[in-house]
């Protein structure tokens, strides 16, 4: 055991004894559930409906669209990780292209398409496109660290436009139109359903609260108690509660067709209810930059939009990043109340199968296989953050 | 004949004329303060804490309103319109004493925002001008640093150049030196000095004696919101006229 481990797990006798008591804790839980998830469950269940799971009754000739999207959304992913890396400040040298870090996460993701797609038991073709999307990742970002350096400092830029553009393209390949059959809303589910939802809300709610947190420190009294008004109400009211009513009032608030059916106003009550709290993270990034610095930027001549947008704002948002993801990531978890407004997300579809006669008792299996998605899909959000965070920071003598 | 102040002719840089202010909790910050700046001249403002004369500065630029008396900084009355404000701000350059660099740009890109973004100049002939600004407070080799890697005579360098790269007519100083460290603040004062001799109008609150005597051409005592005195730098600190002076002077001399 290295020195170092020995003196963080085994500094005094208590310590060795908590460390022993934990390790022996862990592992046993840990070897019964492997034991169980080896020999005792039944994973036929997901199996069976993986398509279900992942994508509702979305028709099976339009489901290629979905493998279109979906090897847009690996590009993006590829191109994102490769510039992130690439990215180097004046006191950091680029490092090399597959740091240690990049080289586990690629093998994770190897090691993910190979197994997955044979385990749930999909055909040959379908696993085999698997395989193509996580090539089709890691080919994206070999060259986007390769020559995305190339780009300068404009490499970092291109990202916030790319994803914005790819939801909008997505959107028109899941729902149709320019030319591409409609597929309704009440069509998609699973999976999907719940990534269009976080999705949604996150792009949406982003501006919304920065616009609504200038607001609370604005001097304009209407529009400052508007605000306050505002994120108070949405923060005292459970988002159950919320989508209840959204359900039943949001039609005549939002100018029609905005709205049509019960997910759409699902996605703007999701929306309104996240700007609140997106709100609150970035008041108190606002509050912890300096007033010294809008006061330098507006006696240099800076307008006050100007001063915001380029020296208030990066500061505040740079500052309110962790807890912006923190507050994405329990959007992401919050989309599972809408199995209980009769949405079939990836809880409601999971209930709809599970109430299936074939696969009475097999809750375990299912639970465990949405807890193992939603923890994939919020570490992915975590571990993104955590790379921005640190690329964004100015370095500074202590470091 | 006695020869001829160096800017009679022309009017003066600032004019404040009575100004009062009093703050949102009652307290009564400047009771009729008036200062006449000209063109090319140094003044610097002294006094205890809490006497206002940071506040009086930062009336300058609007960064504090006042609610009595008038200010005219190079001819523009100060007033409520906005974009009299905006024109006075591009003309009136201000250096802080917490430097307030911008730290997530670095320290060409600090000189280089507002010209852009203002003055709507092209980068390219701005960068040049910053680069020989860099060169002229001597920290050129850090223009692709950090403001945070800077030490802090550096950064109060680097925040007289981003004043200068707006091309301002008047510099405003509020206690630049104040939270130097000692080694420190004799890199900043020659960078200042230089400047007065180059001819810049210059408004500086500060409690540095020896660039008082050595640049000042007007030294102004405030205390309690109002000005105690304004002499020569030789008259001030050796023959001080009020009661009020020699027992500012006893303290900091």
């Amino acid at each position: 055991m290295p020195a170092s481990l020995r003196k963080e797990l085994f500094a005094t006798p208590l310590d060795g004894v908590v460390t022993v008591l934990l390790i022996t804790g862990l592992a046993a839980a840990g070897s019964r559930l492997l034991h169980w998830a080896l020999t005792q469950a039944d994973w036929a269940v997901i199996q069976a409906n993986s398509t279900l799971f992942a994508v509702g009754r979305y028709p099976i000739e339009q489901q290629w669209r979905l493998w279109l999207l979906g090897a847009l959304l690996a590009a993006a992913a590829g191109l994102s990780w490769g510039v992130l890396r690439g990215l180097a400040l004046p006191d950091r040298p680029t490092t090399a292209l597959w740091p240690r870090h990049d080289r586990l996460a690629a093998s994770l993701l190897v090691l993910l398409a190979a197994w997955a797609p044979a385990a749930l038991g999909l055909t040959l073709t379908i696993q085999s496109r698997w395989w193509g999307l996580t090539g089709l990742l890691l080919l994206v970002r070999w060259l986007a660290g390769r020559y995305g350096s190339r780009l300068g400092k404009t490499a970092p830029l291109v990202l916030p436009m790319v994803w914005p553009l790819l939801y909008l393209v997505g959107m028109v390949l899941i729902g149709g139109g320019l030319g591409l059959v409609a597929v309704g809303a009440n069509e998609w589910g699973g999976l999907l359903l719940t990534l269009v939802q976080a999705s949604f809300a996150i792009l949406l709610s982003a501006p919304l609260g920065v616009l609504l947190a200038l607001g609370r420190r604005s001097s304009l009294p209407l529009l400052r108690w508007g605000s306050v008004v505002y994120i108070e109400f949405i923060r005292g009211a459970p988002l159950i509660t919320l989508l209840f009513l959204g359900q039943n009032i949001l039609g005549f608030l939002l100018p029609g067709g905005m709205a049509p059916d019960r997910i759409w106003r699902a996605a703007w009550i999701l929306t309104f209810f996240s700007a609140a709290y997106l709100a609150e993270a970035v008041r108190s990034g606002l509050a912890a930059v300096p007033r010294g610095q809008l006061e330098a930027a507006r006696s240099l001549g800076l307008s006050l939009p100007q001063a915001l947008a380029k020296v208030v704002l990066p500061q505040a948002l740079r500052i309110a990043l962790p807890a912006t993801v923190g507050q994405f990531i329990s959007l992401l978890q919050d989309t599972t109340l809408l199995s209980l407004i009769g949405l079939l997300d990836l809880l409601g579809t999971a209930r709809s199968v599970m109430a299936n006669p074939l696969f009475l008792g097999k809750s375990a299996e299912v639970y465990l296989t949405l807890a193992v998605l939603f923890w994939c899909c919020c570490a992915a959000l975590g571990l993104g953050s955590r790379a921005l965070e640190r690329r964004l920071n100015p370095p500074s003598l202590g470091r | 004949m006695t020869a001829e102040p160096k800017v009679a002719k022309s009017p003066a840089m600032i004019e404040a004329r009575g100004v009062e202010k009093w703050y949102p909790n009652g307290f009564h910050a400047l009771r009729g303060v008036d200062l006449t700046v000209q063109r090319g001249e140094v003044v610097v403002i002294m006094g205890p804490s809490g006497s206002g004369k940071s506040t009086f500065i930062r009336t300058f630029n609007a960064l504090e309103e006042f609610q009595k008396g008038s200010i005219t900084v190079d001819g523009i009355a100060l007033n409520d319109d906005l974009r009299k404000i905006d024109a006075i701000r591009r003309e009136v350059g201000m250096v802080f004493q917490q430097f307030n660099l911008f730290p997530h740009l670095s320290v060409l890109d600090n000189l280089t925002l507002a010209p852009v973004l203002v003055r709507k100049r092209s980068k390219g002939e701005v960068l040049n001008q910053a680069m020989a600004l860099l060169e002229r407070v001597g920290i050129a080799e850090q223009a692709h640093k950090f403001p945070g890697q800077l030490s802090g005579g550096q950064q109060q360098r680097v925040a007289i150049a981003r004043s200068l790269c707006m091309e301002p007519r008047i510099l405003l100083f509020d206690e630049p030196t104040s939270s130097l460290d000692p080694e420190m603040v004799r890199e900043v004062l020659e960078v200042m000095q230089g400047l007065a001799a180059d001819g810049m109008t210059m408004v500086v609150v500060t409690h540095e004696v020896g660039f008082a005597r050595q640049v000042a051409d007007r030294v102004v005592l405030m205390a309690d919101g109002q000005v105690v005195e304004e002499a020569t730098p030789e008259r001030f600190f050796d023959h001080p006229q009020h009661e009020r002076s020699r027992q500012f002077l006893s303290q900091i001399l």
